[in-house]
C-alpha cells in the first residue's frame, strides 16, 4: 500500500482540461517535490489531493481510503493564512489535537477532563515549538510573529497531528533568503527522522509533498522530484507528469556535489519549463524504474561481496 | 504633520477643555438669554435644572400605594425595551448570519430578501408594526430587535465571507474538525470582535427607533417624557433626558470595548 495513490486523474474547468490522465503513487517516508510552470495545474492536484476540489474523472486514494473530502489523513500548510489569528503560538500548534482528540460536546460536558486533556496538549505543542526552533514564541499571537516563524508554526501544526501525507504549498515562497534555507532545513531534519525510522524497520512518520517554484529548492529538499506540463505531445489536451526522477540524495551511488544538482536543474527546466522542448510525456519518467535498478545493483553488489567472502575463505 | 502622536497628558487637557468650552457656551448663553426674558425655559440655567432634578427624581403615587419617581420609571421602562429588543435582535441576526455564512444553501435564498429589507429605515416600517404587532411592550421589542436584525445579519454574514477564509475552513477539516466545531471553534472565534463592534454600532440606531416608537405610542419611557416635556417647554428635564442618554450610550460603548478586550485579546496587537 502506498501512502498517497493518484489513478488516472483528471480535470477540467468548463471546456478547458488542466489535467490530464495524472498517474502517481507515492510512498510513505517519502519526500516529493512538485514543481511545474505558473497555471499548470499544481494547485488543483493539490487540492484533489487533499479532497476539497474534487477531480473530474479518477481517484486520489491516500493510505488505501479514497479521498473524497479534506480528512486529516492528508494535512497543509498554506503559503498565507496558515494559522488562525485568534490562537495563540501553542494554541495554533495544539487546536488539531483538541478536535481530534476530544469532542465539541465534551469540552462543555466533561470539563475536568477535557482541562487535563488541553494541558496536556498544550504540553505536547510546546514540545513541538521547541523542535522547530519556536520555544520563547508560543504565547504569541500569529500577528505578533514574523512570516518565517508563522510558517514554522504552521508547518508544527499540520505536522503534531502525524498524518499520513502532509502537503507544502509554496510554504516558503514569501519569505527572505535566510529565513527560507533554515526551513529547509528544517524539513530535512524531519528527513532525516524518516531514515531513522527505516533504519529501525519502521514505518517512516513524515511523507510530505512540497510544491515550489524554486528548482534549486525542490531538489535540495526533496527526494524525489516530479514535473508536471503542458510541454509534450498531448499538450493540448492538458498537464501531465513529465518528470519524475530521484534525487541525488536518494541515488546512492550519485555524486552529492553541486555539480550534480545544478546538471539535473538542467535537466528538470528543460523537461518541465522549455515549450520548445515538446517530448513524449514519459520521456523523464523514471522514477520507479531508477529505484529498482538501483535495488538489482545494490543486490548485485552484495552478492559480488559475498561471493568474494566466500572465495577468500 | 498628519497624524504626527501627541502626549497622553494633552489629550486628557484637550478632552477637559473640550466639554468645559461646551459647558461655558451653554452657560453663556443661558445668562444672555435670561437677562433678556427672566422667565424663559429654552435654556435653562442651574436653578431650573435643580428644579428639574427634583420633580424627575420626587416619589409618585400616594403614600398607601407609592410609584417610583418619573425617572426611575423612564428609564426603567426604555433600557428594559432596549435590552429586550436587542438582546432578541444581536441573538437572531448572529445565528441567522453565522447560518448563511457557513451554508452557501442557506444564504442564496435569504441574502437577496435581507438585503433588500435592511434598506427600508425601520422608522419607516412603524406603521406596519402597530398594526400587525399592537403597541404594548411586544412592539416595542418587535421593532427593535427587527429594526437592527436585517443590518447586523447582512454585516455578520459578510464578516464571514470577509474574514474566515476557505483556506481556514479546509484547514480545520484536515485538523479533524466537524461541522458544529468549524462553525464555534474558527468561524464563532474569528467574527466574535466584529460581532461585538456591530452591536456597538447597533445601540444607536436602535435608541433612534425604540425613542421615535415611544414619542408617538409610549405611555412612559425617555422619548415620551422627552416629547410631553418639550410641549410645555420643561426644557431642564428634556436636557437631562438627552444627559442620560448620552451618558448610557457611552457606557454601552465602553463596557463593549472592555468586552472585546477581554474576550478577544488577539484582536488588538
Amino acid at each position: 500500500m502506498y501512502a498517497l495513490e493518484v489513478k488516472n486523474l483528471s480535470h477540467w474547468y468548463g471546456e478547458n482540461r488542466i489535467l490530464n490522465n495524472i498517474n502517481l503513487q507515492i510512498d510513505y517516508g517519502q519526500v516529493v517535490a512538485l514543481v511545474g510552470p505558473s497555471g499548470c495545474g499544481k494547485s488543483t492536484l493539490l487540492r484533489a489531493i487533499l479532497g476539497t476540489d474534487p477531480p473530474s474523472e479518477g481517484e486520489v486514494i491516500a493510505d488505501g481510503k479514497l479521498v473524497t473530502e479534506p480528512s486529516r489523513d492528508v494535512g497543509i500548510v498554506y503559503q498565507h493564512y496558515s494559522l488562525y489569528d485568534f490562537l495563540s503560538a501553542e494554541e495554533n500548534v495544539a487546536f488539531g489535537l483538541k478536535l481530534d482528540k476530544t469532542s465539541l460536546i465534551s469540552r462543555f460536558v466533561a470539563l475536568p477532563t477535557y482541562l487535563r486533556k488541553r494541558r496536556e496538549h498544550l504540553q505536547m505543542a510546546r514540545d513541538f515549538l521547541a523542535r522547530v526552533g519556536l520555544a520563547a514564541a508560543s504565547g504569541q499571537y500569529p500577528k505578533e510573529l514574523s512570516g518565517g516563524m508563522r510558517q514554522r508554526v504552521a508547518i508544527a501544526q499540520a505536522f503534531i497531528l502525524k498524518p499520513k501525507i502532509v502537503l507544502l504549498d509554496e510554504p516558503f515562497g514569501a519569505l527572505d533568503e535566510a529565513t527560507r534555507e533554515d526551513l529547509q532545513m528544517m524539513l530535512l531534519r524531519f528527513y532525516q527522522e524518516n531514515l531513522r525510522a527505516k533504519q529501525r524497520g519502521e514505518q517512516p512518520q513524515y511523507t510530505i509533498i512540497i510544491v515550489t517554484h524554486e528548482l534549486n529548492e525542490a531538489l535540495y529538499v526533496a527526494d524525489r522530484v516530479i514535473g508536471l506540463s503542458r510541454f509534450h505531445t498531448e499538450g493540448s489536451q492538458g498537464a501531465m507528469v513529465v518528470y519524475d526522477r530521484p534525487c541525488p540524495i536518494l541515488k546512492p551511488d550519485a555524486s552529492k556535489d553541486l555539480s550534480r544538482l545544478v546538471e539535473q536543474r538542467e535537466e528538470l527546466r528543460s523537461a518541465v519549463f522549455d515549450p520548445s522542448n515538446i517530448k513524449h510525456h514519459s520521456k523523464y519518467v523514471s522514477f520507479w524504474d531508477e529505484l529498482a535498478q538501483d535495488a538489482q545493483a545494490a543486490e548485485a553488489k552484495q552478492n559480488s561481496i559475498r561471493l568474494a567472502g566466500d572465495k577468500s575463505v | 504633520m498628519i497624524r504626527r502622536p501627541i502626549p497622553r497628558w494633552l489629550v486628557v487637557l484637550l478632552g477637559i477643555l473640550g466639554v468645559c468650552t461646551l459647558l461655558a457656551v451653554y452657560g453663556g448663553l443661558s445668562y444672555r438669554q435670561s437677562a433678556i426674558n427672566p422667565k424663559q425655559k429654552v435654556i435653562p440655567g442651574l436653578q431650573a435644572f435643580r428644579d428639574g432634578v427634583s420633580r424627575m427624581t420626587e416619589p409618585q403615587g400616594t403614600d398607601e400605594s407609592p410609584k417610583p419617581s418619573m425617572l426611575v420609571t423612564d428609564l426603567r421602562a426604555t433600557y428594559w425595551r432596549l435590552f429586550l429588543g436587542m438582546g432578541l435582535g444581536v441573538l437572531l441576526s448572529v445565528v441567522v448570519g453565522i447560518a448563511m455564512g457557513s451554508y452557501r444553501w442557506i444564504a442564496a435564498p435569504l441574502a437577496p430578501t435581507i438585503s433588500f429589507l435592511a434598506k427600508i429605515p425601520p422608522t419607516a416600517m412603524l406603521p406596519i408594526y402597530f398594526v400587525l404587532v399592537g403597541s404594548d411592550q411586544t412592539m416595542f421589542t418587535t421593532m427593535v430587535a427587527l429594526g437592527i436584525f436585517f443590518t447586523m445579519a447582512q454585516s455578520v454574514y459578510q464578516s464571514i465571507t470577509n474574514d474566515v477564509r476557505d483556506e481556514a475552513i479546509d484547514k480545520a477539516y484536515t485538523l479533524g474538525a466537524s461541522d458544529p466545531e468549524i462553525i464555534y471553534e474558527v468561524i464563532w472565534k474569528q467574527i466574535l470582535p466584529p460581532i461585538l463592534d456591530n452591536i456597538r454600532l447597533q445601540i444607536g440606531p436602535a435608541m433612534i427607533f425604540l425613542l421615535a416608537a415611544e414619542m408617538l405610542v409610549g405611555g412612559e419611557g425617555i422619548g415620551y417624557r422627552i416629547r410631553m416635556e418639550s410641549r410645555v417647554l420643561n426644557m431642564s428635564i428634556v436636557y437631562i433626558y438627552l444627559g442620560i442618554l448620552g451618558f448610557t450610550g457611552l457606557l454601552g460603548d465602553w463596557s463593549l470595548l472592555w468586552l472585546r478586550k477581554k474576550l478577544c485579546p488577539w484582536y488588538d496587537r
